[in-house]
């Protein structure tokens, strides 16, 4: 049973972080070894999850429903309208997907996401977040001085251009749909799709090139 | 809570690093820890709502100074521990000591690769309570924070905004982190940026953040 005592969490934190091993290496190994003998987790679980992540769950999901509103009208009114039905047509239904929000940038608007509270991302579209997402740095800044970060990130904003910061509060996740860049009309979705950049999905990155 | 996680609009944190190779996991222990936290059996009581909360009680300098997933497994045995479902000395010792628990068998890799990828966490309740607020409605959010789990970010805290959307009844995390779950209108609300900070005055940015019900009341 617990007992969703904050107190009591607090001292155990203490507690830990007096005994444990500073290595994070060393206590995750002793955590797993705890929880496999305790016939809590399955080792193999564990790999499956970790192979599904590095190699399957990333950017390449973003990329491609976003190649796929470009190329298909009725597709990203469907997308906007929501999100999470949209990408399940795509067979791309996973967690951090359960709600999600599609947000479009125009010539005047650029979007931006950001969870100041912990580290919320549309994990079913772009995978495991980057470490600068879940930063102090980042997470601080974004909603105060998002100009400020974009250039940071190579993104010169006008003063024209508004700029709508979403911080994920609940559990919708954001995912930013980037504008199709101008000369691009014959491309085929596939090639489309490469030129889709993580952070254009995120808010960090604007102008895609069509030069790669 | 005021805790060390609430960092919107804290000043002092420095440049973003922004170069960063993009892959999932740095190093193998991260994947190690993410992959445990997917795959291990949780109590039945544990929610979304009391991980993040019991993330937040980690000691302020160890927030902010812990890799990332090294928090993850910390908290999770910090509630491993609280729940009765390993000790202090297990934990430390990787080693177990005490009968195990008698929870169901742990998913199956089978399991994960055909049927966990697809499911996702779903916050949102079958309700009839009709929402207080619609679309252009002016709000103002609490000015009183909270003791414990809360999911009103201090930054918006007395302030005005414009309700952009209505979401749907989902899970409010303040009552889910603590007992049984109780469900309400959840709102995205508009703030313009200037209504936040004293030196934005003339940009035209604004912050969107979601918000439940009784965060707000009307202005």
């Amino acid at each position: 049973m617990t007992d969703h005592d904050s107190a009591k969490i607090q001292h155990i934190h203490e507690e830990l972080h007096s005994h444990l091993p500073s290595e994070p290496a060393l206590r995750a190994k002793a955590l797993e070894s705890l929880l496999v003998e305790k016939g809590l987790v399955d080792p193999t679980a564990v790999d499956a999850w970790v192979e599904l992540y590095s190699e399957e769950i990333g950017p390449k999901r973003g990329a491609r429903v976003v190649a796929h509103a470009w190329s298909d009208p009725a597709f990203k009114a469907r997308l906007l309208e929501d999100g999470t039905q949209a990408i399940a047509e795509l067979g791309l239904e996973g967690y951090g997907g359960g709600h999600l929000k599609v947000i479009e940038n125009s010539d005047q608007v650029h979007n931006v996401v950001v969870c100041t509270l912990c580290s919320c991302y549309p994990i079913a579209m772009l995978g495991i977040p980057p470490n600068w997402y879940k930063s102090a740095a980042y997470r601080s800044r974004t909603v105060r001085e998002p100009r400020v970060v974009l250039a940071e990130f190579g993104v010169q904003l006008a003063d024209e251009i508004e700029v709508r910061v979403w911080d994920s509060t609940s559990e919708l996740r954001y995912l930013v749909l980037p504008q199709r860049p101008d000369g691009t009309d014959s491309w085929s979705e596939e090639r489309l799709a490469s030129i889709v950049t993580r952070n254009s999905m995120i808010g960090t990155d604007r102008d895609l090139s069509t030069d790669g | 809570m005021d805790g060390p996680h609430d960092l919107g609009g804290r000043q002092g944190f420095g440049a973003v690093e922004t170069e960063e190779k993009e892959e999932a996991f740095h190093a193998l222990w991260e994947g190690r820890v993410y992959g445990l936290v997917r795959a291990m059996t949780r109590a039945d009581d544990w929610s979304i709502d009391w991980f993040r909360h019991c993330r937040e009680l980690i000691a302020p300098l160890d927030y902010l100074t812990r890799p990332y997933y090294d928090q993850w497994l910390q908290t999770y045995a910090a509630m491993l521990i609280n729940s009765g479902l390993a000790s202090l000395d297990e934990i430390v010792s990787g080693k177990a000591s005490t009968a195990a628990p008698e929870l169901p068998a742990p998913m199956t890799s089978e399991y994960v690769r055909e049927t966990g990828r697809r499911i996702a966490l779903n916050s949102e309740r079958e309700a009839d309570t009709p929402p207080r607020f619609g679309p252009g409605d002016r709000v103002r959010a609490n000015m009183m924070g909270s003791p414990g789990h809360t999911r009103l970010p201090g930054y918006l805290r007395g302030r005005c905004g414009v309700v952009e959307a209505f979401r749907g009844v989902h899970v409010l995390p303040d009552v889910s982190a603590h007992s049984a779950e109780q469900a309400e209108p959840l709102y995205t609300v508009g703030f313009e940026a200037a209504e936040l900070w004293p030196e934005a005055g003339g940009r035209r940015d604004r912050i969107f953040a979601d918000m439940w019900e009784s965060y707000l009341e009307g202005a």
